[in-house]
């Protein structure tokens, strides 16, 4: 391009700062074309199912407590794991940090994990860690209703208490929860369903698809519904506890309720990928987040996760509005093996079905 | 395509031009490591399994109802949005250039139309949601209406449609502008009705740019998952989604990357359409011959204030969306709590600083590479004969009219390993964009070309000039409008785009867009409306420097190709 104005006159530097000058411009163009090396021998790198505003404080205290710096980046669980399993060859990261259990025994099966069994996991219970020491839980999740309080008014109507109020025509159209194919939560969900419907099978698609019906969008992610229900735009939905607890403290008028035959829960875990470049700092990492160390600043952050580990005190807050839930359990192992199955079973009866 | 096969073809049959025949070798090497590896690539994931080359997969999806149901409406889609597409750019064109306005009433309006094209992803879905959704702020707080239902066709067609019109637009413009008015002259003086020359002399002759404008309209629509993920519902699927669902969900590389590949027989077909319709027809405006620029009075009163009021119109619509944008970014919680706030742009500049850094060294190095690259195939293309123009032509549309999904998984695939280890470096993301969006500036190339006449190098070369310098003293600076559009929509999409390169961003590399799509999903619509309003000035500002120094580097009768603001 044509320069405009006078010309900038510039005395010649000497010849050898010419050449350094030379050698830091080539380099920093070229920096963009290879592969960065980590900055500092204390450093791991992970990717986050957790959303930035959960993961970020954790890791920045890991950080600050082990002087171990966690670079990071967030993905939904089916967009990590495809990435993970994509990356097998050549693995970018250290860590997978956060998200539903369910991910993570999918995971296992690619073997995309490196065993690591921290201190911590011999005080858990066994859904909270994996039988070969993949995976091991950091938190726990339950699911919950959550609906838009102006929306009930208007209706008449009380917050859900049972998984049949949600076939309520007045719903109809109205009703946002998460996608299957993508999503952790509305994996959770269908299991909640099979189970309180005995594992009947055909009981538990019979519901869903009458369910279908209210159903507005499935949405890609867990939490996508949730500022639309806030909004008003829809009427309520499924999600796990931790994102009806940070829309209403967005100051979102909304409702919190659990279905009086019971709601499961997702573990929330972490695991070493196998692969790994900086072990012994991941393995850190590890250690610590399955610790008392990291989930007794889940409180004070004010992120509603429920503490995995027995000897931290779940918030007060969090622990009154579960006292009234029918927090039931899901089998792992039988979610695992059934998973592919049932959701390829839920896409073509209950998504397609119209 | 899977048949294109790339024999190394550079020698041109005019041995006197080496310059041309390295160039073209250059050419095909990248087109090769770039759009040819990669989808071989992913069709050895698709169609080899368990040691074996195997259609059964693709037969499986062929058979399944929804899977045919999604290819429909995604064609469908694709069809309304390329023609009401171009219809509404053709207005916008028409209005700015022939409608008399005022200079500074058609920079305004000019500039308002870029905004859907400088957006990043989801904006205008989200807005929709918000406006008319059963609580929207038109449908519910304005028209009292309870329980509009948003989600489908009509609202995916109209968020696309006002997406991607200023494409239309774009292609348009620039032709419109180069017919010379002596030829609605000379309809007139002969007899004819306004309405008589625009379609016997005006439309004939910028058929080629409404084909263009069609085929690019058709392919973003095709491709396009961001919308229809927002705003199509649940039962209105198309393609791009259900691929990049199957991929990202249920980790099916292979189903995913098999739904993708019906999109390839539709991209191909509209390309094939298109170079018939525009084949054998002579377009040349620009002839070098002395040409008065008059005024031009083609359009009647009536039709000056219809064309109007519909821009108007349109521009006041994209404009509430912007200003409901910035007002998210603003607000503590959009909807909840409207106490103003700067938080979220401390946010974007403390925590979202890498990602801006990144997506600007990504976006500003990858921007002249797809604009040099945009005009040196499109004049190979538009104006040299050689062994192989016809599959250079293809080869290159290729990661254009493809789905994204399936370009970023593709990428993924190929350059994770050995001999081109890309993956976590930003190289990977600049080819992507390169390769992905320089098709504008190729097709915009073509298309200038066409409308210049051969006795322009015929000229040149009788006077003893080489083809290099031809190309450089004669072809470059009518085509320069072609290399600035390459330039900005580079540029621009190096800044909004996401469908391929979510698959691509690492660790060390992360884009602005990305951020954005995570912090929607995460009930954190105050930094993602946040991010948005800042691309959207990076964007506006860079654009605007370009238009300036297009102005200032092309003759005055070629001021016509505008890029953004």
């Amino acid at each position: 391009m044509k320069t405009e104005g006078k010309p900038i006159r510039v005395d010649k530097p000497p010849f050898a700062s010419r050449i350094t000058r030379r050698t830091i411009l080539l380099s920093a163009l070229a920096s963009p074309f290879v592969q960065r090396n980590a900055l500092a021998a204390d450093s791991l790198k992970a990717y986050s199912i957790w959303p930035e505003n959960y993961a970020r404080p954790m890791l920045e205290a890991f950080e600050k407590a082990s002087g171990i710096h966690v670079n990071f980046i967030r993905f939904s669980s089916g967009e990590a794991l495809a990435r993970l399993i994509a990356e097998k060859g050549n693995p970018q990261v250290d860590v997978l940090f956060g998200g539903p259990v369910e991910t993570f025994t999918a995971g296992e099966e690619q073997g995309i994990f490196e065993a690591y069994t921290p201190p911590s996991a011999a005080d858990l219970p066994p859904r909270f860690k994996s039988q070969k020491g993949m995976w091991t839980a950091i938190a726990d999740d339950p699911l919950v209703f959550m609906t838009n309080t102006k929306f009930l008014q208007e209706h008449n109507l009380k917050a859900p208490a049972s998984w049949d109020d949600l076939l309520n025509p007045a719903y109809k159209g109205m009703l946002q929860m998460a996608d299957a194919r993508t999503s952790g939560t509305a994996v959770t969900r269908i299991f909640s369903i099979l189970q309180v419907n005995n594992r009947n099978e055909d009981a538990g698609f019979a519901y869903m698809k009458k369910l279908r019906q209210n159903i507005q969008a499935y949405t890609k992610s867990g939490g996508g519904g949730t500022v639309p229900v806030g909004l008003g735009q829809a009427a309520g939905g499924i999600f796990f506890i931790v994102d009806a607890l940070f829309t209403r403290q967005k100051g979102y008028d909304v409702q919190i309720s659990f279905p009086k035959e019971g709601i499961g829960s997702a573990a929330e875990c972490l695991g070493l990928v196998n692969g790994n470049k900086n072990g012994a700092a991941a393995k850190k990492l590890i250690d610590w987040a399955t610790s008392p160390d990291m989930q007794s600043l889940l409180a004070p952050s004010k992120i509603n996760f429920l503490p995995a580990h027995p000897k931290v005190a779940p918030d007060p807050d969090l622990a009154a509005i579960l006292k009234s839930a029918n927090i039931i359990e899901i089998d792992d192992r039988w979610a695992g093996d059934n998973r592919k199955r049932i959701v390829d079973r839920w896409v073509a009866e209950v998504l397609n079905a119209s | 395509m899977t048949g294109v096969n790339v024999s190394a073809q550079p020698m041109a049959p005019h041995p006197r031009s080496f310059a041309r025949a390295a160039g073209l070798f250059a050419i095909w090497l990248l087109l090769v490591a770039f759009i040819v590896y990669p989808l071989v690539m992913l069709l050895l994931r698709a169609f080899l399994a368990d040691g074996g080359f195997t259609l059964d997969a693709l037969f499986a999806a062929l058979k399944s109802t929804s899977n045919l149901r999604a290819l429909r409406n995604s064609l469908l889609l694709a069809f309304l949005v390329g023609a009401a597409g171009t219809l509404v750019g053709l207005a916008f064109a028409l209005a700015l250039d022939r409608a008399n306005l005022g200079p500074r009433t058609a920079r305004l309006i000019d500039g308002l139309t870029f905004l859907p094209l400088i957006s990043p992803p989801f904006t205008t879905s989200i807005a929709f949601v918000f406006s008319f959704g059963p609580r929207g702020l038109i449908t519910y707080d304005l028209l009292g209406i309870k329980n509009s239902q948003m989600y489908g066709l009509t609202s995916t067609f109209a968020a696309e449609t006002l997406t991607y019109f200023p494409i239309a637009y774009l292609a348009l413009r620039p032709m419109l502008a180069s017919i010379s008015s002596n030829f609605e002259e000379a309809s007139f003086s002969l007899g004819g009705s306004r309405w008589h020359a625009f379609r016997t002399v005006t439309i004939p002759l910028i058929i080629p740019a409404l084909a263009n404008a069609f085929l690019l309209l058709f392919g973003c629509s095709l491709a396009d998952f961001a919308t229809p993920l927002i705003l199509a519902g649940s039962d209105f699927s198309v393609l791009p989604t259900e691929a990049y669902l199957q991929i990202t969900g249920m980790f099916d590389l292979r189903s995913g990357a098999i739904l993708s590949l019906l999109l390839l027989v539709p991209a191909g077909l509209v390309f094939y359409a298109q170079e018939r319709v525009v084949a054998g027809r002579s377009y040349v405006t620009v002839t070098g011959k002395a040409s008065a620029s008059a005024r031009r009075d083609s359009l009647s009163t009536g039709a000056k204030v219809a064309l109007l009021t519909f821009c108007v119109l349109t521009v006041a619509l994209i404009l509430y969306f912007y200003a409901l944008l910035f007002w998210a970014s603003i607000v503590q919680a959009f909807g909840a709590n409207q106490t103003l706030t700067l938080d979220h742009y401390r946010v974007i500049f403390t925590e979202g600083l890498p990602a801006i850094k990144d997506t600007l060294i990504v976006a500003i190095i990858g921007m002249p590479l797809g604009g040099l690259y945009g005009i040196i195939v499109g004049y190979l293309i538009g104006r040299t004969k050689f062994v192989g123009r016809r599959a250079m032509e293809v080869v290159s549309m290729l990661n254009y009219a493809l789905p994204g999904t399936i370009v970023g998984i593709a990428y993924l695939l190929a350059f994770n390993d050995k001999p081109l280890a890309l993956t976590g470096t930003a190289t990977i993301l600049i080819a992507c964009y390169v390769f992905r969006y320089s098709p504008t500036g190729i097709r915009t190339t073509i298309a200038l070309l066409q409308q210049i006449d051969k006795s322009m190098e015929e000229a040149s070369a009788s006077l003893g000039a080489s083809n290099l310098v031809t190309f450089r003293r004669v072809m470059l600076p009518l085509i320069l409008p072609a290399f600035f559009a390459g330039l900005g929509v580079v540029f621009i999409r190096s800044m909004t785009a996401i469908s391929a390169t979510i698959f691509l961003v690492s660790i060390d590399w992360t884009l602005i867009t990305v951020k954005i799509l995570e912090n929607m999903t995460e009930v954190a619509l105050g930094p993602a409306a946040a991010f948005s309003v800042f691309v959207i000035a990076v964007v506006v500002a860079v654009t605007g420097l370009l238009n300036v120094a297009l102005r200032r580097m092309t003759a005055p009768s070629l001021r016509i190709s505008r890029i953004g603001t």
